[in-house]
């Protein structure tokens, strides 16, 4: 009769220890699935805030851009004029390609008669030149108008041309 | 009979008791690690807007302009410059790294910063932290002879500086800027405590420039600066750490370097149709030199070789800058 006391208050305890196991277990996915559903919401946000910090940086790149050394037409006093002739030779150096944090910067001739990219054989009939090109879908890219400036020869006179152009910027991504 | 009930502990109990400890650490370990997380998420945002925000206060046509940054909340802005790297870019340009640090009222006071922003286009000539709410910036254009970057200068609001006895280029300029820092006065007694002194005409100064050397010796290093036409580098060299500065000019002549084979290549490509410079060989041979300085004190012989390429330019009637 004792014996069968004693097996009875075991199996009693072993299933409130089972009981309060599974709600351990319970509480504990709980918070994993909490933990799991904040993460991706913080990652998601995360993710918003940085594209938008760097397509505040490349609004801003695209406004400046025009005075930076690389792109001012230094032989005039001109705000917000292009130097063609020295952004040709940018394009060929491979060193300026992660110099600006983008994705995608190119320089298009309004109205220009001659559509194709700009290379030396063809400068300066040509529609556009690109600079980087570092992905495919580089979004939908800020723009801001300038003046595109080069050397034209006149038999023996010299001039400085200038056309409607437009500089074309797309911040970069985050890489997956 | 003694009551044994009063001193029952069931097990029941004694595994509710640890479990609730270790849930209730746990979740106090979370929220800590969680609020630490942010806080770094909020600095390295910050260090990002902090570069975005210079990008608009850089020079045009026009130069030094002084504006002044509010952060909401004491912050530390650390100032990292790497003359080298692992990428092509960042051989040829080196690198400018920005990060911020926030002071806070829960937890440890100053945690470590948030993730560095990275830029290669930035020269950021001051202390390697600067510490306060507000914080003076403006920028002048580089010139050697060509325009080759915008330096900027960032200083504490709370660091006070005193120019004495400064050149009148110097003191016309820093009147017409008005920075709320700097002082400008004739006499050392004249500073205000605790300010930096800058002297132009002593070595009594924390910092003291030597005009006819042209050298900035602080706190015992001395570095070395050239005119350049808006006294960028003088500037740099005082507002700036000495190892900064001297990272700085070698990530400047770098820039200078790849400009110079940029103007060379246009040189060429402008000579086949009638343009004829003959530059391209004193640019070629001026990115060799710029693109290996290793010291300031390199910068004199620079400085002649610039001054030789900006006469040569301007005699031409097809100028290549």
């Amino acid at each position: 009769m004792m014996l069968y006391h004693v097996k009875s208050f075991n199996k009693k305890g072993q299933l409130k220890i089972q009981e309060m196991a599974f709600v351990l277990v319970a509480i504990l996915v709980f918070f994993a699935i909490v933990a799991l559903f904040y993460i991706s919401v913080r990652v998601q946000n995360l993710k918003g805030s940085v594209e938008e910090l760097r397509d505040d940086e490349a609004k801003t790149m695209v406004r400046k851009l025009a005075e930076s050394p690389e792109f001012s037409l230094s032989v005039e006093n001109c705000i917000n004029c292009v130097d063609f002739d020295k952004v040709l030779m940018l394009k060929e150096k491979a060193e300026y390609q992660s110099f600006y944090p983008l994705d995608y910067l190119a320089i298009k001739v309004m109205g220009a008669l001659k559509k194709g990219e700009c290379a030396r054989s063809n400068y300066p009939e040509c529609e556009s030149l690109t600079l980087i090109k570092k992905k495919e879908d580089f979004g939908t890219p800020i723009g801001a108008f300038v003046a595109l400036c080069r050397q034209e020869f006149f038999g023996q006179d010299r001039y400085i041309k200038c056309e409607l152009g437009k500089i074309y910027a797309s911040g970069e991504n985050i890489r997956k | 009979m003694r009551n044994k009930k009063g001193f029952e502990f069931s097990f029941n109990w004694m595994f509710a008791l640890i479990v609730g400890t270790v849930i209730i650490f746990l979740a106090i370990y979370g929220t800590t690690q969680l609020i630490k997380q942010e806080r770094r998420t909020s600095d390295s945002e910050a260090g990002k807007q902090l570069g975005i925000i210079l990008n608009p206060l850089e020079t045009g046509i026009e130069s030094g302009k002084i504006s002044k940054i509010s952060f909401p909340l004491e912050t530390k802005v650390f100032n990292r410059c790497l003359n080298e790297g692992f990428s092509l870019g960042e051989r040829a340009f080196g690198i400018q790294e920005i990060s911020v640090a926030t002071k806070s009222g829960v937890g440890v006071e100053w945690e470590s910063p948030g993730a560095a922003s990275n830029f290669y286009n930035k020269y950021i000539f001051s202390s390697d932290v600067i510490e306060g709410k507000e914080m003076i910036v403006f920028s002048k254009p580089f010139l050697m002879p060509y325009k080759a970057a915008d330096v900027i200068y960032l200083i504490s609001k709370e660091e006070n500086y005193c120019f004495v006895n400064s050149p009148s280029d110097i003191e016309n300029e820093l009147r017409k800027l008005r920075p709320e820092n700097i002082n400008i006065s004739a006499d050392l007694k004249e500073c205000k405590k605790g300010s930096i002194r800058v002297c132009f005409d002593s070595s009594l100064c924390e910092i003291n420039v030597n005009l006819e050397a042209k050298s900035v010796k602080k706190y015992g290093k001395r570095i070395y600066y050239e005119d350049d036409k808006e006294n960028a580098l003088l500037y740099g060299a005082i507002f700036a750490d000495t190892d900064i500065y001297e990272c700085q000019i070698i990530r400047l002549m770098k820039r200078t370097s790849e400009l110079a084979s940029l103007y060379a290549a246009k040189s060429i490509s402008l000579g086949s149709k009638g343009c004829n410079s003959n530059l391209e060989q004193d640019l070629a041979y001026y990115s060799n030199v710029t693109g290996t300085l290793n010291k300031s004190n390199e910068l004199s012989n620079i400085m002649m070789l610039s001054d030789e390429i900006w006469r040569k330019n301007d005699a031409l009637s097809c100028k290549i800058f």
